[in-house]
């Protein structure tokens, strides 16, 4: 249901763009939001009920090759776990951020959900801060 | 914004298959110099996008030309402009001696001006406030290693430079002359802590401002 926060031990993915990496390699920028948003756009994995992470990111690449008009071939789909990420900015940003990862759902994309409690005048130190906790990468289309 | 291509006037980008260029992957040095030439040859054409950039998806190629407008100013007109601008700040960096690795940043910097452009035709691929501070900063400071360079979500240069994964110095360049920075080191007495340093100072006195914590020992050769 929308608003509702996702478990810790729950995983979360986020759509890198190539703007987003160099040499292969995700960088903080990946994890700022635009401003005049919200939230970080990504997508709760365990909400598509799919039997290993394998057949969640099969099923993530489709979501995204319906709804965006073009997936870039350098494009990967970063994993993070929910918990950690809350722990790391809560533990070692300055003021001890309290991110708020909830659902947030579209009607072509279900599962999607956001970071929230981002801000525009401190964002690289969180986006730093998220970036060490990335586990997983994976191509963003097929 | 100038994302918004259709709030003035009825000028459209006009992108479209050149149809005379190999698909020939990524930007190189060679491409920049033939640039170069058909800026200087009298800028009737300007020819940036006429060579492919980092697509090699089998996607339609993007070639932009525009000739010399009459019609009165308009939306895509400060959009050209702008994109002139980027352009010419690009080859600023390619071209002067006082900058180091000019040519590899130079050549990345046009791979992300495609990469933004490819997401949304209709913004400007850089920001060129953005890019001018970062050109700013690598003419005050020149023996900096190259750093790692992004575009975050609104297209502004954020530049890092990293040291196994222990120390990190990233700047974000803003358009208006400031920068953001955020600084991880370890902490030397207590080598499981780190140390996390975050701010902001206009481009002239980010290195004045960072040097207490010898960053400058890392990033510069």
């Amino acid at each position: 249901m929308k608003g509702d926060p996702i478990p810790d031990q729950h995983h979360i993915a986020r759509l890198c763009r190539p703007k987003y990496i160099s040499d292969e390699k995700i960088q903080a920028s990946a994890f700022m939001v635009r401003v005049g948003k919200e939230s970080l756009s990504v997508n709760w994995l365990e909400f598509l009920k799919s039997s290993s992470r394998e057949n969640e990111i099969a099923e993530l690449q489709n979501i995204y090759s319906k709804k965006f008009n073009k997936v870039e071939v350098r494009a990967q789909i970063a994993v993070l776990n929910v918990g950690e990420v809350r722990e790391k900015v809560l533990a070692e940003s300055p003021d001890r951020r309290n991110l708020k990862v909830l659902h947030n759902p579209e009607i072509n994309d279900p599962s999607h959900s956001g970071i929230y409690n981002l801000r525009h005048d401190d964002e690289i130190i969180i986006a730093e801060l998220i970036l060490e906790t990335v586990r997983e990468t994976y191509p963003a289309r097929k | 914004m100038l994302g918004a291509s259709t709030a003035y006037g009825d000028n459209f980008i006009d992108y479209h298959s050149p149809g005379r260029q190999p698909h020939s992957g990524v930007w190189n040095p060679r491409d920049i110099q033939n640039y170069w030439e058909s800026y200087v040859r009298g800028r009737k054409y300007l020819t940036f996008l006429s060579t492919p950039a980092v697509n090699t998806e089998n996607s339609e190629v993007y070639t932009r030309g525009w000739l010399e407008k009459k019609d009165p100013f308009t939306q895509t007109d400060l959009l050209a402009n702008e994109e002139e601008q980027v352009q010419e700040l690009i080859l600023e960096i390619r071209t002067s001696p006082s900058i180091c690795h000019g040519e590899i940043l130079a050549t990345r910097l046009v791979t992300l001006f495609y990469d933004a452009k490819e997401e949304d035709f209709a913004n400007l691929g850089i920001v060129v406030g953005s890019l001018r501070n970062f050109y700013n900063f690598f003419q005050l400071h020149t023996d900096l290693k190259c750093p790692t360079i992004s575009l975050t979500p609104d297209n502004n240069i954020y530049a890092s430079w990293r040291v196994d994964q222990k120390k990190v110095f990233s700047v974000l360049f803003l358009p208006n002359g400031d920068t953001r920075f955020v600084i991880f080191k370890p902490n030397d007495l207590h080598p499981e802590r780190q140390i996390r340093i975050s701010g902001t100072a206009t481009t002239d006195i980010l290195m004045h401002t960072v040097a207490p914590y010898g960053v400058w020992d890392w990033i510069s050769e």
